[in-house]
């Protein structure tokens, strides 16, 4: 986002203001409780990344027939599942599963959304108007619904086609956002500016109007990784997110449909459970904080 | 006004067009015809054939598609293949419950919101705006399934305060007293679990309107005046905050439809979304088709009925 | 010959409505306007708001579409083509904006601001560029130590001067300014004015100065047409609309300038209800019957009032 370019070196020390990132920065850190999240968020997701390297994945999943449904022990952390296989391994497997494909997820839908939106807000006009009654529809149809058909429908069903279907219905929301503030944005002086200073609109929009923007996608995207990784795991939890060789977390909690599992093997479904609220809500901590901070009249200091 | 709502409902008609397209290739993309499943493989594949023809599955798409539509605005939505009995017929019930168990939760939803939202708008700041917005916090990070769970794993299970499946017990005979209870007393967790979540939005949006008004010249202007402060809230505020929310109810429905899905998964609910599922894993692809029509038509209708409403309460609010 | 030349201008919106969006009507914002700048002058455009003087800058500079009519930049005709074909002409003619405050990206810091027109004009490398840059800086009279910084951190003055830089970085020929100093403080609006009366100088500059203040415009420039819903009432040399005014809507915007002389007061007075007693008892004769001026007519060699056909 920032343009300044790191080789053209001040000849005397030239003092340089905050950029509106370091801004952000500086607000994260102060909120304590939103710092306390990004650290376990960021130590979570190192920690199973690496721990899933470390992991034998087939020693995981192998089918242990003498013991099924463990309790928590020494050997088994937490317990073992219908398979005999080892939840705590899973759980650490399935986050790293989520986590990868919510990013994944989030960051193919926001690239879309942003570019739809920011073309169809800045020219405006008949692009405009096309792309919002499609983004509208499509945000009042039931696209759970649809995915879950669209799952079932696709032929060789991979991770890869399971992440393509979130990203096609979801990022009608992120592209109504950025439209509705590069429709305001193109409003603004500084657009015409540019104009009759000879940029192209293709660099306008990228370069002038998108860092203006920079703040709110930052929010947003933070925002719905949490939303995502909520929707992957329900969609795994009914049966048609991940396919079944990869665990996901809502693998794990989908093991609870099974009522005799609900109430009397908590150690299978609870972690999971657990793991995933925790996580959204420190994702969202972060997001609310990033919200406040590039909303001046929240911001605390 | 009238251009308004005249325009708002044109605009749905190509919505319904493409919905109807739209379910049309999904049931085309499913894995195999509505015969696949069905035919014994003993049975000769010219009588197949002859079969195929006689249900029109070998005609092109369009044609296809136009008789599947002619069929369907005259009321016939197929054959289930599982069931052996007529779409509509078999989603009659099931549409009733989950008619039921969506209005359970848009009223759980009001009752949540409303009274939490103008608690912690009118005394924010205070401990227990602090609670409320801790609680919306939290609802707004969790995901309904996972509510759900430990809602029927605390209540249902542990507590065994409600029934933990079903929409009735077993015995009761239609249209007694203890029917009715029976089917309410089922409906009071899972549509309770659903509002819990649901309502989140509401109760932000309602603390911020409030909050808002409250600072508006014309509350200063009536407290000038020495209007008392039960008045100022009643007349003033809720009058400008409320009525959005009620209008929102229309835009509920395509939340509710995602909700009733997973809930109805959970309670063992027998809904339109339990049914939905079941046909995908039973490859019953005329009743899969009907679920996704009607539901997309309702959060359509939704829609529309949310954004009419809207643009008669604000007039700064206009479809465009 | 002059430097710009403006025949029969006209740019139209269309208003939609009904059911179907379709174009119900046109607001025709300029209606035909004819005026031409010579080189190093300075030509005032002065209306009130809505009168048509910012949409009739915004066109010539390819900011609003022109529905028709020509455009004349030294021989070359920017009404045909779109923003793009004339880049190398349109790279002459730049623009000082109204709101300082939103003109400038604020996310840019001032180097990026001003090395943008460089940047898409001239291959320079950094080192050039920033030289160009602390030239640019130096001569709109601000700190070179200050391109780090970022918009906000600068007065509307100081921010006005950094859309000056801009706007000269090119060494453009004609610089339209949009009301250019009627977002700023009066204590500062005379600053800026002689300031940009410096530069032109300097630079050899024309302007097209857009303005609804007829204080300033008597100030510096050296033409002058009034607008009023999008056509000419009057137009002529300074002097001619200042000691001649001939149309009832000049006279009554001369009337209303402000005088410090206290002595005068008790003559303005007067001065001002005749031509506001003048503009109401003739209004249905210097304007026709859907309340628009008549066409442009000569009354001497560089004075044009719209006068009615038997007037």
């Amino acid at each position: 986002m920032e343009t300044n370019n790191p080789n053209i070196e001040p000849p005397k020390e030239i003092e340089r203001s905050p950029s509106g990132l370091t801004i952000l920065w500086r607000e994260i850190v102060r909120d304590k409780l939103a710092l306390i999240s990004l650290i376990f968020f960021v130590a979570t997701t190192a920690g199973v990344f690496i721990a899933s390297l470390l992991l034998d994945l087939n020693e995981i999943v192998k089918v242990d027939l003498f013991a099924l449904y463990e309790r928590p022990s020494s050997e088994f952390w937490l317990g073992t599942d219908y398979g005999g296989r080892d939840i705590f391994g899973q759980l650490i497997i399935g986050t790293r599963n989520s986590l990868a494909i919510g990013l994944l997820v989030t960051l193919m839908s926001g690239t879309i959304g942003i570019l739809i939106g920011l073309i169809s807000g800045y020219f405006g006009g008949t692009i405009d108007n096309i792309f919002m009654r499609f983004v509208d529809f499509f945000m009042i149809l039931p696209t759970l619904m649809i995915v879950i058909v669209f799952v079932t429908a696709v032929p060789d069903y991979s991770i890869y086609s399971f992440s393509f279907i979130m990203t096609a219905f979801l990022w009608m929301g992120i592209a109504r956002l950025i439209r509705s503030k590069a429709l305001q944005e193109r409003e603004l002086e500084y657009v015409q500016a540019s104009k009759t200073l000879g940029s192209s609109d293709f660099k306008i929009m990228f370069t002038q109007v998108l860092p203006n923007l920079s703040s709110i996608i930052i929010v947003t995207m933070t925002l719905n990784l949490a939303a995502n990784i909520g929707i992957e795991s329900g969609l795994s939890f009914l049966g048609f997110g991940f396919p079944e060789d990869t665990p996901s977390l809502g693998t794990l909690i989908s093991y609870a449909r099974n009522p005799q599992t609900l109430e009397l093997r908590w150690w299978i479904w609870l972690p999971a459970s657990i793991l995933i609220l925790v996580l959204m809500l420190s994702i969202n901590n972060v997001g609310q904080a990033l919200k406040r901070a590039t909303d001046a009249r929240q911001r605390r200091g | 006004m009238w251009k308004l709502i005249v325009r708002r409902i044109l605009i749905m008609i190509p919505q319904i067009f493409v919905l109807s397209l739209l379910v049309f290739i999904m049931a085309k993309a499913m894995p195999g015809d509505a015969l696949t499943g069905l035919i014994d493989p003993n049975i000769d594949p010219a009588a197949i054939e002859a079969m195929r023809e006689r249900l029109g599955l070998n005609n092109p798409w369009y044609v296809q598609y136009w008789d599947w539509v002619t069929r369907a605005m005259q009321g016939d939505l197929g054959q289930s293949f599982h069931f052996k009995m007529p779409v509509t017929e078999l989603i009659g019930q099931r549409l009733v419950n989950t008619f039921w168990l969506s209005l359970a939760t848009l009223i759980f939803t009001y009752m949540i919101a409303i009274p939490l939202g103008i608690t912690s708008g009118r005394y924010n700041d205070t401990f227990l705006d602090r609670a409320i917005t801790g609680y919306t916090y939290v609802g707004f990070a969790a995901p309904l399934f996972i509510t759900a769970l430990l809602m029927l794993f605390v209540f249902g299970f542990q507590l065994g305060w409600f029934p933990t499946g079903g929409s009735v017990s077993p015995g009761s005979a239609a249209g007694t007293w203890d029917y009715i209870l029976s089917k309410a007393y089922h409906l009071i967790l899972p549509a309770f679990s659903m509002a819990v979540i649901t309502t989140v939005s509401t109760v932000q949006y309602l603390r911020s309107e409030i909050i808002d008004t409250k600072q508006k010249e014309f509350i200063i202007t009536a407290r000038a005046k020495g209007a008392s402060e039960s008045r100022v809230y009643n007349r003033h505020i809720l009058r400008n905050s409320l009525l959005p929310i009620a209008a929102f109810f229309g835009y509920e429905i395509t939340g509710l439809i995602g909700g009733t899905i997973f809930i109805e998964n959970i309670f063992n609910y027998p809904g339109m979304g339990q049914l939905f599922l079941q046909s995908i894993t039973r490859r019953d692809f005329s009743v899969m088709t009907a679920c996704v029509l009607l539901f997309g038509i309702a959060a359509i209708i939704g829609a529309l009925i949310s954004d009419i409403i809207l643009s008669l309460v604000d007039p700064r609010i206009r479809i465009k | 010959m002059a430097l710009l030349e403006v025949k029969d201008l006209k740019v139209h919106f269309p208003i939609r409505g009904g059911i179907f969006n379709t174009v119900v009507d046109q607001v025709k914002a300029v209606d035909g306007v004819n005026f031409s700048i010579e080189p190093g002058q300075t030509y005032g455009l002065v209306g009130e708001s809505g009168s048509g003087k910012t949409t009739t800058g915004r066109a010539v500079i390819g900011l609003n579409k022109i529905t028709s009519g020509d455009v004349l930049f030294e021989g070359h005709n920017l009404a045909k083509g779109g923003r793009k074909s004339h880049l190398n002409v349109r790279k002459d003619i730049q623009m000082i904006f109204q709101d300082p405050y939103s003109s400038l990206n604020p996310k840019k810091r001032v180097a990026d601001i001003v090395a943008e027109p460089l940047r898409n004009f001239e291959k320079l490398t950094k080192k050039e560029e920033r030289v160009r840059v602390e030239e640019l800086m130096e001569l709109v009279g601000l700190s070179t130590e200050a391109i780090f910084k970022y918009p906000h951190e600068f007065s509307g003055g100081q921010r006005q001067r950094i859309g000056i830089a801009r706007a000269i970085a090119l060494k453009p020929k004609l610089i339209i300014a949009d009301e250019p100093v009627s977002a700023l403080d009066v204590s500062v609006q005379a600053q800026v004015l002689n300031f940009m009366q410096e530069i032109q100088k300097e630079l050899g500059l024309t302007y097209l100065f857009i303005s609804h203040d007829l204080g300033i415009v008597r100030h510096i420039c050296d033409h002058i047409g009034i607008m009023y819903k999008g056509r000419y009432v009057e137009q002529g040399a300074s002097e001619d609309i200042f000691t001649n005014p001939q149309h009832i809507y000049t006279k009554r915007l001369v009337s209303a300038i402000p005088d410090l002389d206290p002595n005068r007061r008790e003559s303005l007075t007067v001065k001002r209800q005749q031509a506001k007693k003048d503009f109401d008892e003739l209004s249905d004769k210097f304007f026709d019957e859907e309340g628009l001026p008549y066409p442009l007519k000569p009354i001497s060699d560089s004075h044009l009032v719209a006068l009615p056909e038997k007037g």
